[in-house]
């Protein structure tokens, strides 16, 4: 890591002083923008995982063809194609979703690769995604009901907080916590004001959202992210505007073209390939105020909770890797506000160079699009009555009020 | 070369500058204007609770809030909100974008009517504006659900912002009565 920085006249502008430096950190640092699952400690360590550290949310990919996939063919006007006969509507569809799987199957360094997706099917079912059935679904044209004005696209995935849960009775129990064990993509339908284009059609349809760009992003949920906040990553929650698309298509030599290297970091992290020499970069450190007492009053917080940190390549300027940063757990929990972050998988070599921005999120901890994923560190005896002390813990507010300087 | 301090100190300049046009993969993008003229009301309230439970196959969370001001349309002085995902015994339904809200938090709210009658928050992250008080000075100020994290432009490597961000809560009050009677004066309320 390339250190720079020191106190500047922008110093004046923000509330609190910020250190920032490499350090041996505790056990285990989490980053990025993911979702988590906190065990039910309630139960037996056998069910529980022993321990209140948060769990990603993803998929097991241990077995070839582990994750299932099928889409409606029950299709509204809204959904635009160039070809227009009944089949070769569904086959420009279906190849577009296809590309959409194939941009993060395609992420080198990863568990998440083709063999771990079992083939995509097709349903006639009109409302195919449903919470209770345990298929990974695409519903283009699933009743409203779900839907709030304004919302184009969502996925709603499904996990448990112990091992051993079996909602599906089609599906094995789930074999970690935080496991997907349904996640469901609905596009918002019967909006005449709201369109979707295929790759093909989307150049003569400029008024309408780019259908490829929108799931390939939903997928992205479906994984296990929450969103980004880099600019022009796929997870972030913002698309490109009407009759544009995101990033670059797809190739068949660079099928994950649409996605940036925060996304294949992410995705790195996620499903780790141990076989993977190149991404085994980490770098990691604590964000605290200069002065203690700014944290005082706030029980269980001795670093800046709620930073976003930003890993940018010296050489090109690209990011590769942004972090939600200031917590830390280890052992049986629960986690610790100590202002950690860790950014993982990060390409090693002797060329690479990286520098570190970091920016304090602006509001209530709980605001905004990364609610969910704070929200999900912490478990304590009003979430859940009768959870042990010892392992509880109360996601802090954020303290914006405070200068930054930067040392050394 | 730009110090590190002079880089995150320079996306105050750009947060002043930055307006994305862009809609969104989840919510489509909708000015303030937009929103309170979508929005069948939009109060100001405070958390009392939540409950979720399972209803027509999914997982919802009931919030009921307390209504402090009613800033547009008639609302009841309690009311509830019914938003996608929750937990129910060990299952967990996540929606990204969808506000969860916690007891005793003030916030202001973009509501619609669901077609059963319900209310729900339009838009999602969109419609959710948080309030937080200084507890020294008691001073209030909002933040928009889906504009409080800084954004990382990779282009300009700045952080910026765009939504409402830090308003005092008294001038976005005003900017909301502002729209309403601009609405009232077009005859579109």
């Amino acid at each position: 890591m390339r250190r720079r920085g020191s106190s500047s006249r922008n110093a004046a502008l923000l509330a609190a002083l910020l250190f920032l430096w490499q350090t041996a950190g505790p056990a285990l640092v989490f980053g990025y923008v993911l979702t988590y699952t906190v065990g039910d400690l309630r139960l037996l360590p056998g069910q529980s995982g022993g321990t209140a550290c948060p769990h990603l949310n993803r998929f097991s990919t241990t077995t070839a063809g582990v994750i299932d996939r099928r889409w409606s063919t029950s299709l509204p006007v809204t959904i635009l194609t160039a070809n227009q006969s009944p089949s070769a509507r569904l086959d420009e569809i279906e190849a577009a979703l296809q590309e959409s799987y194939s941009a993060w199957t395609g992420v080198a360094g990863t568990t998440l690769a083709a063999p771990a997706l079992a083939p995509l099917n097709r349903t006639g079912t009109q409302q195919a995604c449903q919470f209770n059935d345990g298929l990974n679904s695409i519903c283009l044209n699933q009743s409203d009901l779900l839907f709030s004005g304004g919302v184009l696209a969502f996925a709603r995935v499904v996990t448990s907080d112990i091992i051993g849960e079996q909602p599906f009775p089609n599906n094995p129990p789930s074999s970690f916590i935080g496991e997907i064990l349904d996640a469901d993509i609905l596009l918002k339908p019967g909006d005449s004001s709201i369109t979707f284009a295929t790759p093909a059609a989307l150049g003569s349809n400029p008024s309408a959202f780019d259908l490829e760009s929108i799931v390939t992003h939903e997928l992205g949920h479906v994984w296990g992210f929450s969103h980004s906040a880099v600019w022009g990553a796929m997870m972030f929650p913002f698309a490109p505007p009407r009759g544009q698309f995101l990033g670059e298509r797809p190739t068949a030599q660079l099928p994950d073209a649409p996605l940036s290297e925060d996304d294949r970091t992410g995705l790195r992290v996620l499903y780790p390939d141990p076989a993977d020499t190149l991404h085994i970069g980490s770098i990691e450190g604590r964000i605290l105020p200069a002065n203690p007492l700014s944290l005082a009053g706030l029980a269980g917080v001795s670093g800046m909770f709620g930073a976003h940190v930003v890993v940018v390549d010296d050489a090109t300027g690209a990011v590769v890797a942004a972090a939600l940063a200031g917590w830390s757990c280890s052992g049986a929990g629960p986690p610790q506000f100590d202002g950690s972050y860790k950014v993982e998988r990060l390409p090693v070599g002797p060329d690479r160079r990286y520098r570190v921005f970091v920016e304090p999120l602006d509001g209530p901890v709980v605001a905004g699009n990364i609610a969910t994923t704070t929200e999900s560190l912490c478990r304590n005896q009003g979430t859940d009555p009768g959870w042990p002390l010892p392992q509880a813990c109360t996601v802090p507010e954020v303290n914006s009020n405070f200068t930054t300087r930067v040392r050394p | 070369m730009k110090t590190l301090m002079q880089r995150i100190g320079a996306f105050w300049i750009g947060a002043l500058l930055g307006a994305m046009a862009a809609p969104a993969t989840t919510l489509e993008r909708m000015p303030l204007e937009k929103l309170t003229s979508r929005a069948d009301a939009v109060v100001h309230v405070r958390c009392l609770s939540n409950e979720s439970r399972w209803e027509r196959g999914e997982i919802w969370t009931f919030t009921q809030f307390e209504v402090e001001e009613a800033l547009k349309g008639v609302a009841p002085r309690l009311l509830t909100v019914r938003l996608l995902g929750g937990k129910v015994g060990h299952l967990i339904s996540t929606v990204d974008a969808v506000p969860r809200f916690r007891p005793a938090e003030e916030s202001i709210l973009f509501l619609e009517r669901t077609p059963d009658g319900a209310f729900t928050v339009l838009s999602w992250a969109q419609g959710t504006f948080r309030i937080r008080r200084d507890e020294h000075t008691r001073r209030a100020v909002v933040t928009q659900d889906s504009a409080g994290l800084a954004v990382f432009d990779p282009a300009r490597q700045q952080f910026r912002t765009e939504g409402v961000r830090n308003l005092p809560l008294a001038s976005f009050k005003q900017r909301i009565a502002r729209v309403v009677m601009e609405l009232q004066r077009k005859g579109q309320q």
